[in-house]
């Protein structure tokens, strides 16, 4: 059957992918709760004013008396993203390492299915899975929106989530790829974790430093985030951007577990 | 010698050698297992069987020589390979939330043969296994039996079984020697590992003895048989010298004490040992066969219990 690893992972992935896409959507549905008493504070915007600058520069906000400002500060800031990208990294390192790691791999490498095949249709699961999961925020945003009198913009809040979903999709399919490469499930989530957070730091940070705008571009947080999508919805580069890293990630994993020895 | 695409040789290795690092889990193993044979690899504990099976599945990549399933490189081409090859592992691990049932399902869309439940099911019954119980409940036995199940899916050609009676209680090994006999009597192949002779003495046709990674025999069950050696003891009503004895071939392990022999002697060097012992006065003459185990440690060596 076509796809029918991507089929099995995401089966076998269906209730951990869940619980993070409720927690996720719990959590942005309390953010929108709040938004009814914060409006009322302006004193929420001075404490903003008194935060230094680099935390401001990270959140990329400064105003948190718009429901823009305010859920730029509170989910697309910091919080979604990470979790995000977190929920990825652990589903990315998961797939091929993890799996080893349990030895459990046998089960589809004894099959009659290529080990391409493996790299690319768990990649695919990963993708899916960190899609799932921005959806869930995103229907988390527009339920709100409705609830607490956000007005946020629907269109701009889908392509928030679709950023975001790529953001995820982007550093999850870069643990699967440490994964195939190494078989090392501590590495499958260090290394993105830590290039995820220098990422992160980059986006934010080079507005206030001036020798690291020029590397902005490269961090695939400022390409899903850094148009601002809840003002300006979709950034076609940043789609593209993203898309093209999955890519060209996946197919770098093909031949690094193509040629390695595995403990099935 | 077989030519490598000979139709009736299905595994072929030529010096196949495999390094880890600096070392050398096995060494220029020349191999070649037939049509309708069970092959049993035999060998310690870490001499290499794994290894070997390894290198059969894909898994790993030879570092010299070369393997050949079905005329094909597994390195190379792993999914046709195993399209034609039921694998099970030494450590079995499953999902242990998943059914028994839902991993047949699941390994039988990968092989794209959704009809095998049948398969499974006819297995299932003959093992006495429930297919319905989250795998996690299983014991460790049971857990064997669903490895046996996923690895005859599909009606592979041949059979790749790494330690698979480890676990199982008599009758169920029972059950499974039938089952591997009755895919070999179909033309199947079954290669299967064990440390201990024992295990794989009735089902195998020829054995291979792996010795710190390297192939130190193959044999027929049939020679090992015929020369399954006698433990005898004899008491004399004189002292007796070794000297007495020496020059019987075959005779191993002489031990003289005053008026006793004791020694291990095939089948073959019998007679002329009977001949020895009628010179002197015997007072007592005990003659046993010894178990096959003792036999195979006897020629070729390697630790008792292995484990």
């Amino acid at each position: 059957m076509a796809a029918e690893v991507l089929r099995q992972t995401v089966t076998l992935r269906w209730r951990g992918t869940v619980t993070w896409a409720v927690g996720l959507a719990a959590l942005v549905l309390l953010y929108g709760a709040l938004w009814p008493s914060i409006r009322d504070q302006p004193s929420l915007t001075d404490l903003l004013d008194a935060m230094p600058e680099v935390l401001r520069s990270l959140l990329a906000t400064t105003d948190l008396s718009t429901p823009v400002g305010y859920v730029q500060a509170e989910v697309l800031g910091l919080t979604g993203p990470l979790l995000v990208v977190l929920y990825a990294i652990v589903s990315g390192s998961a797939s091929i390492a993890g799996e080893e790691g349990r030895h459990r791999l046998g089960l589809l490498l004894a099959a009659p299915v290529g080990r391409a095949r493996v790299v690319l249709e768990q990649s695919g699961a990963v993708v899916l899975g960190s899609l799932v999961v921005a959806a869930s925020l995103t229907l988390a945003l527009l339920t709100s929106s409705v609830l607490f009198g956000l007005d946020l913009a629907v269109g701009h809040v889908v392509a928030a989530g679709l950023h975001l979903g790529l953001l995820g999709a982007v550093f999850g399919v870069l643990a699967v790829g440490v994964g195939a490469a190494t078989g090392s499930r501590v590495l499958a989530r260090a290394v993105p974790a830590v290039l995820a957070v220098l990422a992160y730091l980059l986006n934010g940070l080079a507005p206030l430093v001036g020798w690291l705008e020029p590397l902005r571009p490269l961090s695939p947080f400022w390409q899903s985030l850094g148009h601002q999508p809840l003002l300006t919805g979709v950034s076609v580069r940043g789609v593209v951007v993203c898309v093209a890293a999955v890519a060209v990630l996946a197919a770098t994993a093909v031949p690094a577990f193509g040629r390695r020895d595995v403990m099935a | 010698m077989g030519t490598p695409s000979a139709p009736d040789v299905v595994v072929n290795t030529t010096g196949l050698t495999k390094r880890f690092g600096s070392t050398v889990a096995l060494s220029d193993v020349d191999l070649e297992v037939r049509r309708g044979e069970v092959f049993g690899w035999l060998g310690p504990n870490g001499a290499g069987k794994t290894t070997t099976l390894r290198l059969l599945m894909g898994f790993a990549r030879p570092t010299a020589g070369a393997i050949r399933v079905h005329g094909r490189d597994p390195w190379r081409q792993p999914a046709a390979v195993h399209r034609e090859v039921g694998w099970l592992p030494g450590d079995p691990a499953f999902h242990d939330r998943l059914t028994g049932r839902a991993h047949v399902r699941m390994a039988a869309r990968l092989r794209r043969s959704p009809d095998d439940d049948k398969t499974a099911d006819a297995v299932t019954e003959r093992l006495g296994l429930d297919l319905d119980r989250p795998v996690g409940t299983l014991s460790r036995g049971n857990r064997q039996k669903l490895a046996v199940v996923l690895a005859l899916l599909g009606g592979p050609q041949l059979l790749v079984l790494d330690e698979p009676t480890s676990g199982f209680d008599p009758l169920v090994q029972q059950e499974f020697q039938a089952l591997v006999r009755e895919h070999a009597a179909a033309g199947g192949t079954v290669l299967l590992s064990s440390h201990v002779l024992g295990e794989v003495q009735r089902t195998a046709d020829r054995i291979g003895v792996l010795r710190a990674g390297r192939l130190v025999a193959v044999e027929e069950m049939s020679v090992l048989r015929g020369r399954s050696l006698h433990r005898v003891q004899a008491r004399f009503d004189a002292p007796v010298r070794a000297a007495d004895f020496a020059g019987v071939p075959g005779l191993r392990d002489v031990q003289v004490t005053a008026s006793t022999l004791r020694c291990a002697a095939p089948a073959a060097a019998l007679d002329a040992l009977v001949g020895r012992l009628a010179r002197h006065r015997l007072t007592d003459l005990e003659c046993t066969e010894a178990d096959l185990e003792e036999t195979f440690l006897a020629y070729y060596g390697g630790e008792p219990g292995g484990r």
